[in-house]
């Protein structure tokens, strides 16, 4: 297991409800190699924002129970540690893009200042090397004029330079781990291929580690080499992206792909949607939890869960796999 | 811009003539845009965030007051109208926003919500409203025992829905939908898209489908139009449009949507530019230098599906003498 940057075992997530306790992330471990980036897809409120909080410790405080066996970057646990040791880490080891920049950055000071100061907690040094440091990362995701960016406030960037603003603020201390939260959701065609650009830079030029959650396969796609498909907090499905498109096996990866649109596909004839939505945590259905949405269900998978095979890098918890 | 003899003699629903449009101290946010939209088409209008899709669409209802131009709308302009035409002109265009959550009252019912425009423009009496209200219910996708609930308490996607059904309650001729799936999930997204496809066919419902995404663009639209910083680049039906599209930058846009991997991009800023000089010279990849001195003409061109108009220099035959 040394060789993988970001190591999960056996996270649970528990949230309390008025119904009660719910698990609302069930026993998922996953592993990402430094330098690969690794999707995690799922329609909205299928787990996948819960399992990247729970990976940086920001859960408790909200409210949340977390079980796991542990949580490595670079092979050290980081789910035992306090809150004050997780604040090193943080920024350092391991980093987060957030889905809405707009709400991530803070609005009183400038760009620059907020990168300035991840880098001055972590890396120390002096002011000049603070400041190239910064000017330095925003050059790096592809602004051409740094000085200015940094000079300006979030609230003067449009959404899609606050994102990559976002993601010079993540890398600026080089994390062996970034996680990345719907980073291009909400933004147009262009400006989401110079984030997922960023994505693959990061792996190939600094060799980190990434989890990418997206609820659109296209964006997977474009930027990872495997994914994982989520549902009502279980991974459904793990391999490849080259596999997954060749070949979904859990009916449910395969909705998925059929949803998005495709250039190709002449007028009216392309979109097939899953139907129903998924499940309240309150009103999970016993057995597979996709069953009821399923055309291949079977009464087995009202009964019983089918499981990944456990410490597998690929497969599929499914009874009947396409 | 566009003949289409197919469409031969039939007036168009909707007419848009050189419109235009400034905020306070900036370039146009429209710059001389023209288009027609048939009744029962679907026009699908494309760009990126700030391109100047939503301020047309906030012209045509008259919540923006165009400086040149004309809207017609069934032959009338709407810019001359009077209180009373405009307000049935109201009751006839209605228009769909990217953000459910933000475009649904909290306060309000869904039984409340979809009564206020019936209310408004005085439509039916108390029975016939209802009978109209779970009717549309039921066009949308939604159960009537929905209609005592509040926004809240509904997933992004029936929300969507419910906003659709606001539009579609007033029996319109044609609904602007502005990036009315942009928000959703891409599997809420197909199940929405779903059903515009199917107001499209059952209820010969037009729709001016405004998005920044050309693979949900190519589900929906008969004809497509680019926009640029204000100005409409390119304008033809969607078959000719997707077999290939002729300017510069809808070339560029179709290469960052779908599946392919987006090639190296250039700088982040948009760049200044010369006042009277194509929109799009300071990052086109084929400029040339009369692209940095003149705006382009609208050329008519021919591909493989049909005819395209293009504002760009390179179709211009003089041009083409010269290189």
């Amino acid at each position: 297991m040394s060789t993988a940057a970001l190591s999960v075992k056996d996270l649970s997530v528990w949230i309390e409800t008025t119904a009660g306790r719910r698990r609302v992330v069930d026993n998922i471990s996953f592993s990402i190699k430094a330098g690969e980036a690794t999707g995690l897809v799922g329609e909205s409120g299928c787990g996948k924002t819960m399992t990247a909080f729970a990976i940086l410790g920001m859960l408790p405080a909200a409210g949340a129970t977390i079980e796991t066996t542990s949580i490595e970057i670079n092979g050290r646990d980081i789910s035992r540690l306090s809150t004050a040791q997780m604040r090193s880490v943080l920024g350092r080891d391991v980093a987060m893009v957030f889905q809405q920049p707009g709400t991530a950055l803070d609005p009183v000071f400038t760009i620059g200042q907020q990168i300035i100061e991840v880098h001055r907690r972590h890396a120390g040094g002096g002011k000049n090397n603070n400041r190239q440091a910064m000017l330095d990362s925003l050059t790096q995701v592809g602004f051409d004029q740094p000085g200015k960016i940094a000079a300006a406030y979030p609230h003067e960037l449009s959404g899609g330079m606050r994102q990559l603003a976002m993601i010079a603020m993540a890398t600026v201390c080089n994390p062996a781990v970034l996680i990345a939260d719907e980073p291009t959701t909400a933004l147009d065609s262009r400006t989401r291929a110079l984030i997922l650009q960023q994505i693959k830079r990061l792996q190939a030029d600094n060799g980190t580690a990434i989890l990418l959650v997206s609820h659109d396969l296209s964006v997977i796609r474009q930027s990872c080499q495997n994914v994982m498909v989520m549902y009502c907090g279980r991974l459904l499905e793990k391999t490849d992206c080259q596999s997954l498109f060749a070949h979904a096996r859990h009916p449910y990866s395969a909705g998925l792909i059929s949803c998005i649109p495709q250039i190709s596909a002449k007028m009216g004839s392309g979109i097939k949607a899953i139907p129903g939505q998924v499940p309240a945590p309150s009103a999970l259905p016993p057995g597979c939890h996709f069953a009821p949405r399923c055309g291949r269900a079977v009464p087995q998978c009202e009964s019983s869960v089918p499981a990944l095979e456990p410490g597998t890098e690929q497969g599929v918890a499914c009874f009947r796999p396409l | 811009m566009m003949d289409k003899s197919s469409q031969g003699s039939i007036p168009p629903l909707l007419e848009v003539q050189r419109l235009s449009l400034s905020f306070r101290n900036q370039e146009n946010a429209i710059d001389d845009v023209s288009f027609k939209l048939t009744a029962g088409r679907t026009l699908g209008l494309v760009g990126a965030s700030g391109a100047g899709k939503s301020s047309i669409a906030r012209a045509i209802l008259r919540l923006l007051e165009p400086d040149a131009g004309n809207i017609l709308f069934d032959g009338n302009n709407v810019l001359e109208m009077d209180r009373d035409q405009l307000k049935e002109t109201r009751r006839r265009i209605q228009i769909v926003f990217q953000e459910p959550s933000a475009s649904l009252s909290p306060r309000r019912t869904v039984a409340q919500t979809l009564l206020e425009p019936l209310r408004h423009f005085a439509i039916g009496d108390r029975q016939s409203r209802q009978d109209t209200i779970r009717r549309t219910l039921h066009t949308v996708g939604l159960d009537p025992d929905v209609l005592q609930r509040y926004p809240h308490q509904f997933s992004s996607g029936q929300q969507q829905r419910i906003a659709i059904a606001r539009a579609l309650v007033t029996r319109p001729d044609l609904v602007i939908a502005d990036e009315a799936v942009s928000a959703l999930d891409v599997s809420i997204q197909a199940q929405i898209l779903k059903l515009i496809q199917s107001l499209q066919k059952e209820h010969g419902i037009t729709f001016l489908f405004i998005s920044h995404d050309l693979a949900v663009i190519r589900q929906i639209a008969d004809e497509v139009a680019v926009m640029y910083r204000g100005q409409l680049l390119e304008y033809s039906s969607a078959d000719s449009f997707f077999s290939g599209p002729a300017h510069p930058y809808s070339k560029a846009l179709l290469s960052f949507a779908g599946f392919n991997t987006p090639p190296p991009l250039p700088v982040i800023q948009a760049p200044a530019r010369h006042a009277s000089a194509c929109i799009y010279a300071a990052r086109c990849s084929e400029k040339m230098p009369v692209c940095e001195r003149f705006r382009s003409e609208n050329y008519k061109i021919k591909n493989k599906e049909g005819p395209l108009c293009v504002k760009c220099h390179l179709y211009d035959e003089k041009n083409a003498d010269e290189t």
